[in-house]
């Protein structure tokens, strides 16, 4: 028997009223629940990607446009044109149809066309009659055949060529002025060729190898003494904090002490080695290079909707970094990673997940017209792709060519060909915000994990409420016509406006049953790329603007200022990513390496050969050690493109143990210290400030959390069904593990100069600022902490007085107290004490927020965040 | 002279706020006895206008033709070929003209408008570059190539400020870019505190809510918070007497004592819910939850606190599509609530020593970019400041009959600045700062004071 639930009146909607009876909702909706537990009869998931492509002539087949031609366009003049054109009698509600933009865009109701959604299409809307208020054409009614065809062409995406009116003439013609053989000649395109290492120095203590030698050259050459080294003490902090983020265990620093004593370089050789091995390097490291590849787990502008399986492609750089996956081989992976052989499924859904770095950029989901939306989704992948491996800005010729390097705009288009050759699937939940949603790519089964699994009954719950709201959503659609149809637009309205946060509700819930299989547990899915079936070259856009494309195409392609001799032609069937990893790669493209090795200087130095780590074209800074970047570069091809070893070469230099003691006649010749006459202070960045406070106080929990808070919270969007609480949700994993939405990075790192997860950022600000000072003194965090570190010092290990003052200083500064810091806290545990009599708090309370207060002190102090 | 090491010596556990004027000695002989507090008021060069600046600064680069440079001839040769390859763009916005003096302004600003008579329009602005990036950091420090101090942080460094319980400089909502509030080589104190991000959309969640958290400790009463404060001072001491020079060190030092007086100050003065309806309503608050009206309100609020510099931030300006429908929404989010900041200003009389400045980055176009948007230009815009010692209704300078480019009393970037700096009473010329052997300006070797608005 079917019986049919219906609610009518007034009634809330609150998710209370769904839970009905399972059994008897199975009996009652047998037809809906056959649908849910069997996949197969199961709507499609969102949209299909292949019909995500956008609204674009040049991006339809040739049936789509002969449709169009044949169909549309006829009836458009024929029925339209006289009210709806430029060149028409007058144009009536701000609506022109006659260009394929203000028919997206619409006129004063709205968007009149909304590819691939009838609903949304007021066209739709008027032809049918469906609204007596906005029946079109008004004097009569079109025939059904005509209807049919209207709707037929916006399921299909609503393929439209018609770029720009004819008054406009003919199309405008693009023709560079960049003279790309002039360009070449910057110092940034000259193929590194490893340069002699000098020999010959008045002071040579500490060269200990050919970086050395370069380094000490420089110094030699602009006057400066040679510096002295640093303390084994200061050496071991710097090596813990650049190469795994943490300090030094108080054990560590008395073994390296001694061995450091009878064998330096061995010392510092065997430290290097052992924390290359650790879990934690990939943490320290991937976390750099997440900050390079914009890494966020939202789409960030105004709509902000989760990304929640973003988390795989974090714990996938993570992992190449901690296996030493060669870096050539790294970057293959994220622009191609699905266009390459692999020996198993497992292997398959690691390189596809690599891809995830060209979906999870910011997207303005809200863009009302798909075909921009399109092109900028393409334009934020060229800019972080040339950038992040090339310190390249070619975003920059997207509406012109580049105004300071030799980057025409055909440069910029042939990079877009390859990219709208692609698509990209980055999921989110469908809403009025977001009519931009993808699918996502499946994994493996095996690879399960990051989302909560949900009950088969919640499961039902959901459907249940997806299937009323809908219904409820009907019954709305079906008043605001009777009231529009009675005069009463302001009811409607009203009505309309009701239905907009069902939609949404529907919307989401659909994509959250969507993630779930018939057991209740989450779908492994990726964000990824994937080729189109159909390549093709892009169109020049004159101004970059959509609608305003040149005859010509530019052929899918590289850099030209940047040739190879080993680039692939990219035939007809794929998309050219492959290609442009690989001509990104070549060992004869003269910017890769320099711009990696370069940011691994600037992560262990605080500032990079080039300072302008982002940019190396001509508005960047020049190379304050040419030689030195070319020797590095050349070197890493040696390597193999192996980071681990990269870094190890540099850890164990003689330069990486400097000392970076202020010299007061060096400071006034060059107080940037561009000749790295001593090693640069550095603030510990935001992570590695919180790390270490978990890691002092005992409180760290070093294990990876399975997925993120924001694969935990789902599909949704933020501030919407996604709250603030619900994502900064206290959790001692380390900082990398911390959700990264954008638009609400946690407090702990946004105070401390976190890099904007919206950008590119190869290296990150610092600011000294009372909010931060606030942070120390005041929050819950560094409180708790503090007081774990005192219970953990007085109670677990029974430190009082002195030793118990020692360990706290060996934790938080890798040496014991002076004894003029000794004198000083002995001062303040009994000035504290004291005080807190006054105030009346009793003595055992007292204790331990003298404690907390002291160790509190040293975590907020300057040298616990400071690197010598 | 005391030099900053001796005076430290000297001084023994006191903290040597001198250190940070030392280095620099035209400020030690204004400074003189208000030595030991950095941020404590200085006198100016010579008697000032304006006290105070707040910044309305805006992102993305307004169109100066379609708000406050009226450009006819624009609109008569609408369709007409631009520069070979585009065609012009009439202003789609009505101008009529407003108050005694007649200025030409956009409908986009109608209450802006009520105060024409106040405003000083500069309608010949130019920068040296058309990126956001570089003219939103030359904007803000007068250089884009290397890291200077922001004109905020010059401003502190010369003033001082009249309440050392804040930051002399704060900056609401900012969006990325530190640097454009940042002190480079000057002491960190000097340096924008922000409040609230931009990023969140917000500044303040509600009434009560600060955007500044942890502004009180949950266990601590402010006897034991000094004291323990006293011991981190202690600690960062002896940090920087190993280091021997440390600036970043006397930061730190120096962000404690400020965010322990911000302690009881702050929550105060942000708390806009004091507020009576009548002033909430001056500034368009009563019309919903609008992010930019609180700003400014606050401004008002940090101004008569004390505040030297305060800057406001709004984005999204750079319409290259979507012109008429972005310019609407943006302006009409900004225009209550800047008329609202005036006019409470300056029934505090308050105006004439405040200096409020309305500015982009750079300006647009004035041919279209498709048939709804425009694109960057830097070689001519508009801007406006109002109250602190300018001249009221003018309109300075000019561009091209089409709003092109800058053609008769051209203002650069460091024109602007060094105006601003005298209008605060300092010579811009003097106004340095000795770094690394050489004394670096605002204004670096250029600038020019645009006397002719100078009330």
């Amino acid at each position: 028997m079917i019986r049919k639930i219906t609610f009518r009146g007034n009634y809330s909607l609150s998710p209370k009223l769904f839970r009905v009876d399972p059994v008897e909702y199975l009996n009652s909706h047998a037809m809906k629940v056959a649908r849910f537990l069997f996949p197969f009869l199961a709507a499609p998931l969102a949209i299909s990607a292949q019909e995500v492509s956008p609204s674009s002539g040049s991006m339809f087949t040739s049936q789509q446009t002969e449709f169009f031609e044949s169909k549309i366009r006829p009836a458009l003049i024929k029925h339209c044109y006289k009210c709806h054109a430029e060149e028409g009698d007058k144009v009536k509600g701000g609506l022109l149809l006659d260009t394929r933009a203000s028919t997206q865009s619409g006129g004063d109701s709205g968007p009149a066309v909304v590819p691939f959604d009838l609903a949304q299409s007021l066209l739709i809307t008027a032809i049918r009659y469906d609204d007596s208020s906005l029946e079109m054409p008004p004097k009569y009614k079109l025939d059904a055949e005509i209807i049919a065809d209207f709707e037929k062409w916006i399921e299909m995406g609503a393929p439209d060529p018609r770029e720009r009116r004819k008054s406009s003439g003919a199309p405008e013609e693009y023709t560079s002025t960049i003279d790309i053989e002039e360009g070449r000649k910057h110092w940034a395109y000259q193929v590194p060729a490893k340069p002699t290492t000098p020999t010959e120095f008045t002071e040579n203590e500490w060269v200990r190898d050919p970086i050395d030698a370069f380094v000490r050259a420089r110094q030699e050459e602009a006057g400066f003494d040679a510096p002295g080294e640093a303390d084994a003490r200061t050496i071991l902090r710097r090596l813990h904090f650049d190469l795994v983020g943490l300090p030094p265990a108080a054990e560590e620093l008395t073994r390296f002490i001694s061995s450091y004593e009878s064998d330096p370089d061995a010392a510092v050789a065997a430290v290097v080695d052992q924390l290359l091995e650790t879990e934690q390097f990939g943490e320290r490291w991937g976390r750099r290079w997440l900050d390079v590849a914009r890494y966020g787990e939202s789409s960030g502008k105004e709509t902000n909707a989760t990304f929640p399986h973003a988390w795989r492609y974090r714990d996938y750089v993570i992992d190449s970094f901690n296996e030493d996956k060669p870096f050539n081989q790294f970057i293959t992976e994220q622009l191609a990673g699905d266009l390459l052989d692999a020996e198993n499924k497992e292997d398959a859904a690691e390189n596809i997940i690599a891809t995830g770095f060209l979906a999870l950029g910011t997207k303005g989901l809200n863009e009302q017209n798909a075909r921009q939306f399109r092109f900028d989704l393409v334009d934020e992948q060229i800019d972080t792709t040339t950038q992040a491996f090339l310190g390249t800005t070619a975003a920059c010729a997207r509406c012109h060519d580049h105004k300071f390097d030799p980057i025409p705009m055909s440069d910029y288009y042939s990079l877009a060909g390859i990219f709208l050759s692609s698509d990209t699937l980055f999921g989110t939940a469908e809403a009025l915000q977001n009519r931009k949603a993808t699918e996502l790519i499946n994994l493996p089964a095996s690879l399960a994990g990051g989302s909560a699994s949900k009950s088969v009954g919640e499961l039902i719950d959901l459907e249940m409420q997806v299937d009323m709201l809908q219904e409820r959503l009907n019954e709305l659609n079906v008043e605001a016509r009777t009231a529009r149809r009675e005069g009463d637009n302001e009811r409607a309205t009203q009505i309309r406006q009701q239905t907009l946060g069902l939609r949404n509700r529907v919307g989401i819930n659909r994509r959250i049953l969507d993630s779930y299989g018939d057991s209740g547990n989450a779908i492994p899915v990726a964000m990824g790329m994937k080729d189109r079936p159909e390549p093709f070259d892009a169109q020049i856009l004159i101004r970059g603007e959509e609608d305003n494309p040149t005859e010509a195409r530019a052929p899918r392609g590289f850099l030209e200022v940047i040739e190879t001799n080993d680039e692939e032609p990219i035939t007809s069937k794929e998309s050219g990513r492959l290609q442009m990893a690989h001509w990104i790669t070549s060992p004869e493209n003269p910017l890769t390496a320099r711009v990696f090795v370069n940011r691994v200087w600037t992560w262990m130095f605080g500032e990079g050969i080039v300072r302008s780590v982002d940019n190396f074209g001509t508005t960047g800074e020049a190379p304050t050690h040419p030689e030195l970047l070319d020797y590095l570069a050349v070197r890493f091809h040696e390597l193999d493109w192996s980071v681990k070893d990269l870094v190890r070469e540099i850890a164990t230099s003689g330069t990486y143990r400097m000392s970076s003691e202020h010299n007061k006649v060096a400071f006034e010749k060059d107080p940037e210290n561009m000749h790295l006459w001593r090693f640069n202070k550095r603030r510990l960045d935001a992570e590695a400030i919180r790390d270490a406070t978990l890691a002092v106080s005992g409180e760290l929990d070093p294990e990876r959390p399975n997925g993120s808070l924001v694969s935990q919270a789902g599909d949704g969007f933020v501030g919407r069904n996604i709250q603030e609480l619900q994502l900064n949700a206290p959790t001692d994993v380390r900082s990398v593990y911390l959700p990264i939405v954008r638009g609400l990075v946690p407090e702990s790192l946004a105070l401390f100069d976190f890099a904007d997860p919206s950008l590119l950022s190869g290296k990150r600000e610092i600011t000294t600022v009372p909010s931060q000072a606030l942070y120390m003194m005041n929050s819950d965090f560094v409180i708790q902490n503090a007081e774990a570190m005192a219970r953990e010092l007085a109670g677990e290990l029974n430190l009082r007085g002195g030793p118990l003052v020692v360990e706290a200083f060996q934790r938080c500064y890798s040496r014991p107290p002076t004894a003029e810091e000794g004198r000083k806290t002995k001062a303040f545990i009994d000035r504290f004490l004291a005080t807190a009599e006054e105030s009346g708090i009793e003595q055992e309370r007292a204790r331990i927020l003298a404690l907390t207060s002291f160790c509190q002190s040293l975590i907020s102090s300057a040298e616990f965040r400071y690197l010598n | 002279m005391t030099t900053r090491r001796s005076f430290l010596q000297s001084t023994g556990s006191g903290f040597g706020y001198l250190a940070f004027s030392a280095l620099s000695a035209l400020a030690a002989q204004r400074v003189g006895a208000a030595a030991t507090n950095p941020l404590a008021p200085k006198t100016s060069h010579f008697p000032a206008k304006a006290k105070r600046v707040i910044f309305l600064a805006m992102q993305g680069a307004p169109s100066h033709v379609d708000t406050f440079d009226y450009k006819p001839q624009l609109t008569k040769d609408h369709g007409k070929d631009a520069r070979g390859f585009a065609k012009l763009l009439g202003s789609p916005f009505e101008f009529s003209q407003h108050g005694g003096s007649g200025l030409p302004i956009s409908e986009l600003f109608p209450h802006v408008a009520g105060h024409a008579d106040d405003l000083c329009l500069i309608n010949s602005m130019h920068t040296d570059l058309p990126n956001h990036p570089q003219a939103t950091t030359q904007m803000h420090t007068g250089n884009f190539q290397f890291v200077r101090p922001s004109l905020g942080a010059w401003t502190l460094y010369g003033l001082g400020t009249e309440n050392d319980s804040l930051p002399g400089f704060i900056t609401l909502a900012p969006p990325n870019g530190a640097q454009n509030y940042g002190s480079a080589f000057l002491p960190a104190i000097y340096q924008g505190t922000p409040i609230g991000r931009q990023a969140r959309n917000r500044f303040v969640t509600k009434d009560k809510q600060a955007a500044v958290s942890n502004l009180s400790n949950p266990r601590l009463d402010r006897d034991l918070q000094r004291v323990q404060l006293d011991y981190v001072k202690s600690l960062n001491m002896e940090k920087l007497k190993h280091d021997k020079h440390n600036p970043e060190v006397e930061g730190i030092i120096e962000s404690y004592e400020l965010a322990f007086r911000m302690q009881d100050e702050l929550p105060d003065v942000l708390d806009i819910a004091e507020e009576p309806k009548s002033i909430r309503k001056l500034y368009g608050l009563d019309q919903g939850n609008n992010n930019f009206a609180r700003q400014c309100l606050s401004a008002r609020r940090l101004a008569e606190a004390g505040v030297r510099f305060i800057q406001i931030n709004h984005g999204n300006w750079d319409h290259h599509r979507n012109l008429v429908n972005g310019l609407r929404q943006n302006c009409g989010e900004i225009d209550k609530p800047i008329a609202g900041l005036l006019a409470d200003l300056k029934q505090r009389d308050m105006l004439k020593d405040t200096l409020v400045i309305w500015a982009g980055e750079f300006g647009r176009t004035p041919h279209g970019q498709s048939t709804n948007g425009r694109d960057h230009n830097n070689k001519g815009y508009s801007l406006w400041m109002a109250g602190g010692g300018v001249k009221g209704g003018l309109r300075y300078g000019s561009t091209d009959e089409h709003g092109y480019q800058a053609v008769e009393n051209k203002v650069h970037i460091h024109d602007w600045h060094a105006t601003i700096l005298h209008l605060l009473g300092l010579n811009h010329d003097q106004l340095t700062y000795r770094y690394a052997g050489r004394d670096f300006r605002l204004t670096d070797v250029h600038g020019n004071v645009v006397k002719d608005i100078v009330a």
